[in-house]
C-alpha cells in the first residue's frame, strides 16, 4: 500500500486514466516481484502476489475521484453556484410572501427542491470526465468487480453533495430566517439530509451511468431521476419539515419518516449494485 | 442464440390461437360490464352532498350516481395496465438473462399496451375525480403513486428512443423497467405512511354489492382480454417487421 501512495502522488497531474493504469500495472508487478523473490521468500510471496482487497480498490477508486475533483474544483464549483442561484430565485418566488409560522412548512420543501436541483447538476457530470477521457474503458478492462466502481462512484457523489450542502444549507438557513424560526428540533433536519443524499447518490450514480450513454444526456436525467426518487424526496422532506415545525408535528411523524428513507435507500442502493453489473457494460 | 434449448416467443405459436376467442370474449364481456353498469347494478350512493344541494335533490344524486360509473370501467383497465406491467418486468429479467433481443421486444410492447392503459386509467380517474371529490387534481396516495408511474413509463419510452445500439438500449430499458417495478410499490407504502396534513385522504373504504363486484369482475376480464389480444397483434406486427427485414437483408447480400 504504501507503494500504492508513492505512485499516486508523483504524478501530480495524473487523472483517472493514469490511475488506472497503474492499477492494472500494479498487478503485473506483483507477479514479477513474487516470480523474483519467490527463490528467497517463499511465504512472502503468497501475500505479494494476493491482488488488492476490495477495500483497497474500492479507496483507490474514490481516490481517483476526490483527488481529480480537488485539483479542479469545477463541480463543486459550479454546483455551489448553482445552489445559491436557486436561493435567489426562492427568494424572487417568495419576495411577496408574508412572514409567519406557516413558512416553516414550507421551507422544508422548498430546502429539498434546491437539494435536488443542485444534485441532478453535479450528477450530469459526475460521468462527463470519465467518458471523455476514456477512463471507463480503462476501469472495464481493470480486473475489478463492477460493484466497486458503483460503491466508489456513488460515494464520490455523496461526498460532493455533502460538501455543497454544508455550505448550501448555512447559507438558505441565512437568507430565509427572518421569515420564521425554526423550533429546537430544528437542528435535526441533519438526519433527513443525511439519509436523503445518500439516496440520491445511489440511485443518481446508476441513473447518470445509464443517461450517460444516451443523446441528450442532461434531460435523460432529469426525466429518469425525478419520478424514481420521488418516494425518498416525499419522506425526506416529511421529516424536514417535522424537524423545523417540532413540537407534535415532530413526534408524530419524524421517526416513520426517517424510516422509511432509511429503507427506500437500503433497497434502491442494494438493487442498483446488483443491476450495476449489466449497466455499466 | 448459441442456447438452442432457450424457448422464443414467435409468431404463430400457441398463443395465438388464443387471440380470436379472447376478441371476442373481449368484446362481448366488455360491452355487457358497460350495459350492466348502467342497466343491472343499482345505483350508489356518491360521496356525501355537498354545495349542490341549490339545484335539487334530484339533479345532485343523479350527477353523484352517474359519475360512480366511471368506476366500472377505471378500475379494470388500471388492473391491466398493472398485469401488463408485471409481464414487462417479467420479459426485462428474461432479457438480462439471456440478453437476447426478442424478449426486449416484448418487454417493449408490453410497456406499449401498459402505457396505453395507463393513459386510459388517468384520464377516466381524472373524470371521476373532477365529478366526485370537485377537484382535478388531490395529492392523494393512490394518484400520486400512479402519476409516477406514468411519469416512469413515459421516460423509458424517451429513454429508448435517445439509446440506438440495440443491446444496450435493451439493457438499459431492463434495467428502468426494474426499477421501477421496485419504485412503485415503495412509493405508494409511503404516500399511505406518511399522512398529509395539507391535503386529507380522500378515500372511502367501502365493501361492494356482490352485482357491483360481478359487473367488475366481467369488465376486469373483458380488458385483461383486449389487452392480451392487442399485445398479440403487437407482437405479431412488429415479428413479422423484422423478418422482413431481415429477409430484405439476405436477399441484398445475395445480389450483392
Amino acid at each position: 500500500m504504501q507503494r500504492a501512495d508513492v505512485g499516486c502522488s508523483d504524478r501530480a497531474s495524473s487523472t483517472a486514466n493514469e490511475t488506472v493504469q497503474w492499477t492494472v500495472s500494479q498487478s503485473e508487478d506483483c507477479l514479477s516481484e513474487s516470480e523474483y523473490r519467490a527463490a528467497d521468500r517463499g511465504e512472502v510471496r503468497s501475500s505479494l502476489c494476493k491482488a488488492p482487497s476490495t477495500w483497497t480498490q474500492c479507496k483507490t477508486l474514490l481516490g481517483k475521484d476526490l483527488k481529480a475533483e480537488f485539483r479542479t474544483k469545477d463541480m463543486i464549483v459550479s454546483m455551489g453556484i448553482y445552489a445559491f442561484l436557486v436561493i435567489v430565485v426562492f427568494g424572487v418566488a417568495l419576495s411577496f410572501a408574508r412572514p409567519g409560522s406557516e413558512f416553516l412548512e414550507v421551507s422544508g420543501g422548498l430546502l429539498w427542491a434546491l437539494v435536488v436541483f443542485t444534485s441532478l447538476l453535479g450528477l450530469n457530470r459526475s460521468f462527463a470526465k470519465e467518458t471523455e477521457n476514456g477512463c471507463l474503458e480503462g476501469l472495464l478492462l481493470a480486473p475489478l468487480d463492477r460493484g466497486v466502481i458503483f460503491l466508489a462512484k456513488a460515494t464520490a457523489n455523496l461526498v460532493f453533495l455533502l460538501v455543497v450542502e454544508v455550505v448550501a444549507v448555512p447559507l438558505y438557513w441565512v437568507f430565509f430566517s427572518s421569515f420564521a424560526a425554526p423550533a429546537d428540533t430544528g437542528w435535526l433536519l441533519v438526519v433527513p439530509l443525511l439519509l436523503g443524499s445518500v439516496g440520491i447518490a445511489g440511485i443518481g450514480t446508476m441513473l447518470s451511468t445509464i443517461t450517460a450513454a444516451t443523446r441528450g444526456k442532461d434531460v435523460m436525467l432529469a426525466l429518469l431521476f425525478v419520478p424514481v426518487v420521488f418516494p425518498l424526496l416525499y419522506a425526506c422532506v416529511s421529516a424536514t419539515t417535522c424537524a423545523l415545525v417540532g413540537g407534535d408535528v415532530f413526534a408524530d411523524g419524524f421517526a416513520t419518516s426517517l424510516a422509511l428513507a432509511g429503507g427506500y435507500d437500503v433497497i434502491m442502493i442494494l438493487a442498483s449494485w446488483v443491476l450495476y453489473d449489466f449497466v455499466v457494460n | 442464440m448459441s442456447d438452442k434449448k432457450l424457448k422464443l416467443p414467435e409468431v404463430g405459436q400457441w398463443p395465438d390461437k388464443l387471440v380470436a376467442p379472447a376478441l371476442i370474449a373481449g368484446a362481448v364481456l366488455s360491452t355487457v360490464g358497460f350495459l350492466m353498469a348502467f342497466f343491472y347494478v343499482a345505483p350508489v350512493g356518491g360521496a356525501t352532498v355537498n354545495g349542490a344541494e341549490l339545484i335539487g335533490d334530484v339533479m345532485v344524486s343523479q350527477k353523484m350516481l352517474l359519475s360512480q360509473k366511471i368506476f366500472y370501467f377505471h378500475m379494470p383497465v388500471a388492473i391491466t395496465s398493472f398485469i401488463a406491467l408485471g409481464f414487462g418486468c417479467y420479459y426485462a429479467v428474461r432479457f438480462l438473462m439471456t440478453k437476447n433481443q426478442r424478449f426486449d421486444t416484448c418487454s417493449r410492447i408490453c410497456l406499449e399496451i401498459a402505457l396505453l392503459f395507463v393513459a386510459l386509467t388517468m384520464i377516466t380517474g381524472e373524470m371521476w375525480t373532477r365529478f366526485e371529490w370537485g377537484v382535478w387534481w388531490s395529492w392523494e396516495p393512490r394518484l400520486t403513486t400512479y402519476l409516477i408511474l406514468m411519469l416512469i413509463v413515459i421516460a423509458y419510452f424517451v429513454l429508448r428512443s435517445s439509446v440506438d445500439e440495440p443491446e444496450r438500449r435493451g439493457t438499459f430499458a431492463a434495467v428502468v423497467t426494474i426499477i421501477a417495478t421496485i419504485d412503485v410499490p415503495i412509493c405508494f407504502m409511503i404516500t399511505r405512511l406518511i399522512p398529509s396534513s395539507i391535503h386529507p385522504v380522500v378515500l372511502r373504504e367501502g365493501g361492494m354489492s356482490p352485482e357491483m363486484g360481478l359487473c367488475v369482475g366481467l369488465c376486469a376480464l373483458g380488458m385483461l382480454c383486449v389487452g392480451f389480444v392487442l399485445y398479440r397483434a403487437r407482437f405479431n406486427q412488429v415479428r413479422l417487421t423484422q423478418r422482413v427485414e431481415a429477409l430484405k437483408e439476405t436477399l441484398d447480400d445475395e445480389r450483392a
